[in-house]
């Protein structure tokens, strides 16, 4: 039966519930605004359900496992017993009480969560189909309008996710018993976080990636560190392999991938995990309705105030363009709920930071030293290896550094890279400085806790300035 | 389609340029490259073209404005292109061309600069008001004057940047005065007052009035309006007179709730009134009287300025003076001149200076070098470009002859007549303005003898000469009256020792005191 179609009437219309959108629609919610979010899938989106909060959560818990059954050194022998679906329920746990507390919060904050597929019908219409027969389907009707759908990993052709044999980076972090093999194809920061934790539960592990080499994009002294960790771990590499085809097989898949030359390997496992990217998710607003196109990248395009080319209509998130990370869309939804309450808000940051998880960690924030030479500036380098920090060294972990690029005239810090560990932590220190329009000596002066990581960034900045204590200034 | 239009880098190290003057209007046609805007960079005056076919929407910033690189600075819309929203448009361009009530600053002087019309609802001090700022259709009528934020990295924290949004202040314009130059909360709340403070201060640069605007229109003291006023119809005739709007005029006293306002009080509203529209012309003319009068520092002005202190507190200065007897070189040039003028050439002694100079460059090539701190190495130029100091009504500046040993002095003269004429008239390209690796001013041009110049840094010497007239010369034991050329070198001793600058001078008094010697060069 169905029911026909409801209108309702609301002040703002959010589609997609991660974390652009929730994070709108809350912003909105706590100005006073009459919000409505929709979500046909999970609350949380990618981020909270199928990435980030999964993968640390899995990470952290194979690094326990890893890191109690390899402290010898330490004078500590053990060989932990893992299960794996325990783990993975333990996870489940993590992820439920967050997305739990997002719903919380949406009601506390006067949001009105709506279960469906929204899509456009006019510049004021939104169409939502409630899954299943017979649920019929309601119309909202908006004046303002947040596109929050973030965005899905691609698929390679002839390697279709089937969540069995071809496994996307959603489908490995829910597996039910850990495989004996996988092939990864990909060595970008999914494909690694992945291939590292597999590593770490004694899955034998091979990487094929069609680039040169591991994490395209981040620095080479960067990505040395991970790639040689990851060596130690047993991962085997293929560079310069593009997957071509797979085919079932008795242990469970064979992957052929083609060299520039058009050579064949094949890589024998028994399953595959394919993580080579994410694309935007736009075809299920239905975009056309409302006159909206896409650019060549296949984002939805905004302005500084995250606006799209119809003046009420906005975007956040992984839908409007690269970096696709949760803190972007998050900064992106707060403005545009600020906007479109009034407020002066605006995408006025000057450095996203990002981390990848791998180990080590990689943070980085702002310049490189080549960027900011590019940007016309006269970049100084500061360096602090964590070898020569005490508490690194306590942690058993000392592989890597602390890298800042600061203006040499001004002393303004432009840039932060680090390797190494608990980097996903000590970059917000620099993201800060940068926001802050700091300067070298404003970091190098400040004093940092002892015995801690942080000081690696102190140090940093104080060799840049040519007199760090605890190493030798070049 | 809106397309905007920022500030492009017209040269060579140039960060900002003060626009001059705007050479199309709100409305106008414009065709790709017609020129749109006189900027003056620290350099030399620059037009800048149009990059499209278009009408111009809106332009951001008053003649007189300091703008950064990279500024958007007008706002075209592209034929063919459609417009962004009629109701826009038509609202935008209603608050500008309409002089808003109580911008007294601009009626006072009789000038509304192109963009001053501020709309009301912008709140404080809402300087500019940006494209797309599109109020009428967002549903969102209170929203201030929207900004674009600016490209490139700001050095100014989060919560000053909102500030800056809030009050409508673009931070490319504000300068800052925390460390390093980091942006303060402080600068952008002065950058709002003076902002706010309008018009008057650009009076100065701005030097036409619009014909079109009348002197007459209501001077208004910032006063509020009520709706309905109570007064006697004799009161409302004395208004009317007096040109007074009666619901400006302060209220006496209630009645009913109704403001009542009495003859006297507007009679006393009228006179003050007029008091304020005195003050205020008078601030704008800068009447007889004041102590002190402040002029901006900026420009062609500033730069000199930068540079000066930049040479003297850098290179450890040494002047050596001497005196040529130029008895030869005046009759040579005397001979010389007639023919250069059958070619229609110009000649002074300059280029024949400028000769002796390079043979004096060749022979002591440290005086044609830099010092290269970084690498401390000394750069000696196998080039000889010799920078000559005019004086312009904008302040001094420096044109560059290059490759003097490959030209004649006819060329020279030639060439020193034209960059200096060019220099004068502002016309002059930047190239022209950069990479001499000596210098020579000729400051007996307007009179004097000696003086003690600057480096034109990082050049390491630098020759002043005095006017060429008769002194008293000993010659044989007896005092004659002799032509003579006073010279002051100034060199930068970190490079060059005394000894060798008396060399040099030597060896350039040489050149004057028998010019023949230019033959063989």
């Amino acid at each position: 039966m169905v029911v026909g179609d409801v209108s309702t009437g609301t002040e703002l219309a959010v589609i997609g519930a991660g974390t652009g959108g929730y994070v709108a629609a809350i912003r909105a919610g706590q100005l006073g605004m009459d919000v409505t979010l929709f979500e046909d899938d999970a609350v949380g989106g990618t981020c909270l359900n199928y990435g980030c909060i999964p993968s640390k959560a899995l990470i952290t818990a194979t690094d326990v496992a890893h890191e109690a059954g390899n402290a010898e050194e330490m004078g500590v022998y053990a060989d932990p017993e893992v299960a794996v679906d325990e783990m993975v329920e333990w996870k489940n746990g993590v992820v439920s009480q967050l997305t739990g507390g997002v719903e919380k919060l949406c009601k506390a904050n006067g949001v009105e969560v709506v279960e469906g597929r929204a899509e456009f019908q006019d510049e004021h219409t939104l169409r939502v189909a409630h899954g299943g027969q017979g649920q019929g389907s309601e119309t909202y009707e908006f004046e303002h309008a947040i596109i929050a759908t973030g965005s899905r990993p691609i698929e390679i052709p002839g390697f279709e996710f089937d969540g069995d044999h071809v496994l996307s980076s959603r489908h490995a972090l829910d597996f039910a018993g850990e495989p004996d093999s996988v092939v990864v194809v990909g060595a970008g920061y999914i494909g690694m976080e992945l291939s590292m934790v597999l590593a770490k539960l004694d899955v034998d592990v091979t990487v094929v990636e069609m680039l040169e080499d591991v994490l395209p994009g981040y620095e080479d002294d960067l990505a040395r560190p991970v790639k040689k960790r990851a060596e130690e771990l047993g991962i085997d590499f293929s560079f310069g392999q593009a997957a071509d085809s797979w085919e079932e097989t008795e242990e469970g898949v064979l992957v052929r991938t083609e060299d520039e030359e058009g050579n064949v390997s094949e890589f024998e496992a028994e399953k595959t995990i394919v993580a080579v990217g994410r694309a935007p998710v736009t075809d299920t607003v239905n975009l056309e309705a409302i006159g909206l196109e896409t650019d060549d990248d296949g984002f939805i395009e905004t302005d500084d105030r995250a606006r799209t080319e119809l003046e009420h209509i906005y975007a956040v998130g992984d839908v409007v363009g690269e970096p696709m990370l949760a803190h972007k869309a998050s900064k992106e939804g707060t403005v545009a709920a600020e906007v479109i309450a009034g407020e002066a808000s605006a995408l006025d940051y000057q450095a996203i930071p990002a981390a990848v998880f791998t180990d080590p960690e990689i943070g980085t924030v702002g310049m490189t030293e080549a960027a900011a030479e590019e940007e016309g500036f006269e970049p100084v380098v500061g360096r602090f290896p964590f070898r020569a920090s005490g508490r690194a060294l306590t942690t058993g972990h000392s592989d890597g550094f602390v890298r800042v690029v600061a203006d040499e005239d001004s002393g303004f810090i432009l840039g932060a890279q680090v390797v190494g560990p608990e980097a996903s932590e000590l970059i917000a220190e620099l993201a800060l400085a940068i926001e802050m329009g700091a300067t070298l000596e404003d970091v190098a002066t400040t004093i940092h806790t002892h015995p801690t990581l942080a000081e690696s960034v102190m140090e940093a900045t104080e060799n840049a300035l040519g007199h760090a204590i605890h190493i030798l200034n070049r | 389609m809106a397309r905007e239009f920022k500030l492009p880098d017209v040269g060579e190290g140039v960060a900002e340029g003060e626009i001059l003057e705007w050479l199309v209007e709100e409305g106008d046609a414009v065709t790709e490259d017609q020129p749109v805007a006189e900027v003056e960079t620290d350099k030399a005056v620059v037009e800048v073209p149009s990059p499209v076919n278009g009408t111009v929407r809106e332009i951001h910033y008053d003649p007189g404005s300091v703008v950064e690189v990279g500024s958007v600075i007008v706002t075209f819309d592209v034929e063919g292109e459609e417009a962004a929203g009629e109701e826009v448009e038509a609202a935008e361009s209603e608050a500008t061309g309409e002089a808003a009530p109580g911008a007294a600053e601009s009626e006072a002087t009789g000038e509304a600069a192109p963009g001053a019309a501020e709309p009301e609802a912008g709140g404080e001090a809402a300087a500019k008001p940006a494209p797309g700022d599109g109020a009428v259709e967002t549903g969102a009528p209170d929203s201030p004057a929207e900004l674009e934020i600016d490209e490139g990295r700001q050095f100014a924290p989060p919560s000053v940047r909102r500030l800056a949004r809030e009050l409508g202040v673009s931070l490319a314009t504000v300068e800052g005065t925390g460390p390093s130059g980091r942006i303060t909360a402080q600068d952008v709340r002065a950058a709002a007052e003076a902002a706010a403070a309008g018009t008057a201060a650009e009076e100065e640069s701005a030097t036409r009035p619009r014909d079109s605007e009348p002197a007459d229109a209501t001077p208004a003291p910032e006063v509020e309006r009520r709706d309905r006023t109570l007064a006697t119809p004799k009161a409302r005739g004395v208004a009317a007179d007096l040109g007074v709007d009666i619901d400006q005029v302060p209220a006496v006293e209630e009645r009913e709730g109704e403001a009542l306002v009495t003859e006297a009080a507007i009679r006393q509203f009228a006179d003050a009134q007029q008091a304020a529209q005195t003050a205020d012309a008078a601030a704008v003319a800068g009447t007889a009287g004041e102590r002190e009068e402040r002029v901006e520092y900026r420009g062609v002005r500033r730069t000199i300025g930068d540079r000066m202190e930049e040479s003297k507190y850098t290179a450890p200065h040494v002047s050596h003076h001497d005196t040529v007897d130029a008895s030869r070189l005046v009759e040579v040039r005397a001979e010389l001149k007639e023919r250069a003028e059958a070619r229609e050439v110009k000649l002074t002694y300059m280029p024949f200076v400028m000769k002796a100079v390079v043979a004096a460059l060749k022979e002591f090539p440290f005086l044609n070098s830099t010092l290269d701190e970084e690498a401390d190495e000394i750069v000696l130029k196998h080039y000889y470009h010799i920078g000559i100091a005019v004086a312009t009504d904008a302040g001094l500046m420096v044109p560059v002859v290059e490759n003097v040993d490959q030209k004649g002095i006819l060329q020279l003269a030639q060439e020193v007549t034209d960059l200096a004429a060019q220099a004068r008239d502002r016309s002059i390209a930047l190239e022209d303005l950069q990479g001499s690796t000596f210098s020579i001013t000729n400051f007996g041009a307007i009179g004097g003898e000696y003086a003690t110049p600057i480096i034109n840094y990082p050049e390491v010497g630098i020759l002043g000469l005095g006017a060429i007239q008769e002194r008293p010369v000993a010659v044989d034991g007896e005092v004659v009256a002799r032509p003579t050329l006073p010279l002051s070198l100034s060199i930068d001793h970190r490079v060059v020792d005394g000894a060798i600058a008396a060399e040099f001078t030597n060896t350039v008094m040489e050149y004057v005191k028998n010019p023949a010697l230019l033959l063989i060069e």
